[in-house]
């Protein structure tokens, strides 16, 4: 087990105040809250500064740390405590009211017990709840698709916690996974829902359900704006001004498209029904935008040269007054 | 009792999709009907039509989450109703402009490739 170090999650010294610690915790508290923040593993900081703080706040609890600190911290980390160890101050009086015990690690449950042993408030709701119905926690989750699997719909593992009660009716965390089968066109910002999939109920109530919330992730050339697709799409200049039939590619497959005689850059073509499939579908937006050859043979350059001559009556910079 | 390799049948909820009365939003967070009107009184979360009779309520998924979302931030960071409020539109105006961001550097990138 490693030795866990919580003066150094909460950045403060061995000497710090009371006061110092909780300035310190709440502040780290805004700073990795899950619903706040977007770093990575904010979940498991979060968890790991309400452990420390849950520890540290306590003047009896802090001193039993300092203690086994001085003992327990080895050279490599790990951790062993003293046998026949335990905790004074424990976690039997149901202290929780802030912190949810059943997530703190294997290191304070070492040290405190209790915590998946005694009274937790978890544990002092779920003897409440054992003895009425109470349906099951609904599950709010977040899923990640690429654009094209939202777009034809996928079958995806979903793995989220749903908290339930074991056979001695203690309140403990448990991995589920579903693999769950994404209907074609969700868009940003969607849910699903799957009914009976969050909390099993207790006392014979019904059981949560499983809420999904869809995230696109950010196509490399395809952009999605309420159920309309986007792509800029580069013609060349004589496409441009000649006008022309090209091969664009959509959500759905490739598709001929005419580009307009005298198309400048920006111009928007809009392929009806092409963007997200629905009762409405959306459109694919095409953004047309005049793409240069990177060196132009000595023949083209003499046409540009013949181009400049005969076009010298356009000023492109005419908004700009020059 | 895991349910892997299981393919379930999904709902998607939208605007005209399921709706939540008080008393569902309720049961489904856990929390008192005084606590939700409270929060629709602060425009933290809005039933889907504001009509003056509480009972009417419908609520969508959207609100249901934010309510949960809400309710940890309150147990969290200790926050009053109006901090509340100010954090949820803060937090959603942030997530906006990152989308926003997201889309223009994607824009910016096509630009650049040409």
């Amino acid at each position: 087990m490693d030795f866990k170090d919580y003066y150094a999650v909460l950045g403060v010294s061995e000497s710090a105040s009371p006061e110092d610690i909780k300035k310190a915790y709440r502040k780290l508290a805004r700073k990795f809250h899950p619903d706040v923040s977007k770093e990575e593993n904010a979940t498991d900081k979060f968890k790991d500064v309400g452990e420390a703080y849950e520890v540290l706040k306590d003047p009896e609890k802090r001193a039993e740390y300092d203690q086994l600190r001085k003992y327990g911290a080895k050279g490599d980390g790990s951790f062993q405590p003293p046998p026949g160890w335990q905790s004074a101050s424990g976690f039997g009086g149901g202290g929780y009211t802030e912190a949810d015990a059943s997530q703190f690690s294997d290191f304070f449950e070492e040290i405190f017990g209790g915590a998946r042993r005694g009274g937790a408030s978890s544990e002092a709701g779920g003897g409440f709840r054992q003895s009425r119905k109470m349906r099951g926690e609904d599950v709010h989750a977040r899923l990640a698709l690429f654009l094209e699997e939202a777009f034809n719909g996928c079958d995806k593992q979903v793995s989220f916690t749903v908290h339930d009660a074991d056979e001695h009716g203690r309140v403990m965390p448990r991995q589920k996974t579903l693999k769950v089968k994404i209907p074609a066109g969700m868009r940003d910002g969607q849910h699903i829902r799957l009914k009976g999939q969050g909390a099993p109920g207790m006392g014979g109530g019904e059981p949560g359900d499983l809420f999904i919330e869809v995230e696109l992730a950010p196509h490399p050339h395809f952009a999605v704006e309420g159920h309309d697709v986007l792509l800029t799409v580069p013609v060349a200049p004589w496409e441009a001004a000649l006008g022309a039939t090209i091969t664009i590619p959509t959500m759905a497959g490739k598709v001929n498209v005419k580009v307009p005689q005298g198309t400048t850059s920006g111009r928007k073509l809009r392929l009806k029904g092409k963007g997200f499939p629905g009762k409405h579908p959306g459109d694919q937006i095409v953004i047309l935008q005049v793409a240069m050859p990177e060196q132009h043979s000595p023949e083209a350059t003499k046409l540009y040269e013949k181009l400049a001559e005969l076009e010298k009556g356009f000023n492109p910079r005419n908004k700009l007054h020059v | 009792m895991t349910s892997k390799d299981l393919i379930v049948t999904v709902e998607i909820t939208d605007a005209n999709g399921s709706t939540f009365t008080l008393r569902e939003v309720c049961e489904r967070g856990d929390c008192h009907a005084e606590f939700v009107i409270k929060l629709v009184s602060y425009g933290i979360i809005a039933p889907i039509e504001e009509v003056p009779e509480a009972r009417q309520w419908q609520f969508d998924v959207d609100a249901l989450a934010r309510l949960q979302k809400a309710m940890r931030l309150q147990r969290d960071l200790k926050l009053n109703l109006p901090g509340l409020a100010v954090s949820l539109d803060l937090l959603d105006e942030v997530q906006d402009m990152r989308r926003e961001i997201a889309r223009l550097n994607q824009q910016l990138r096509q630009l650049m490739d040409d």
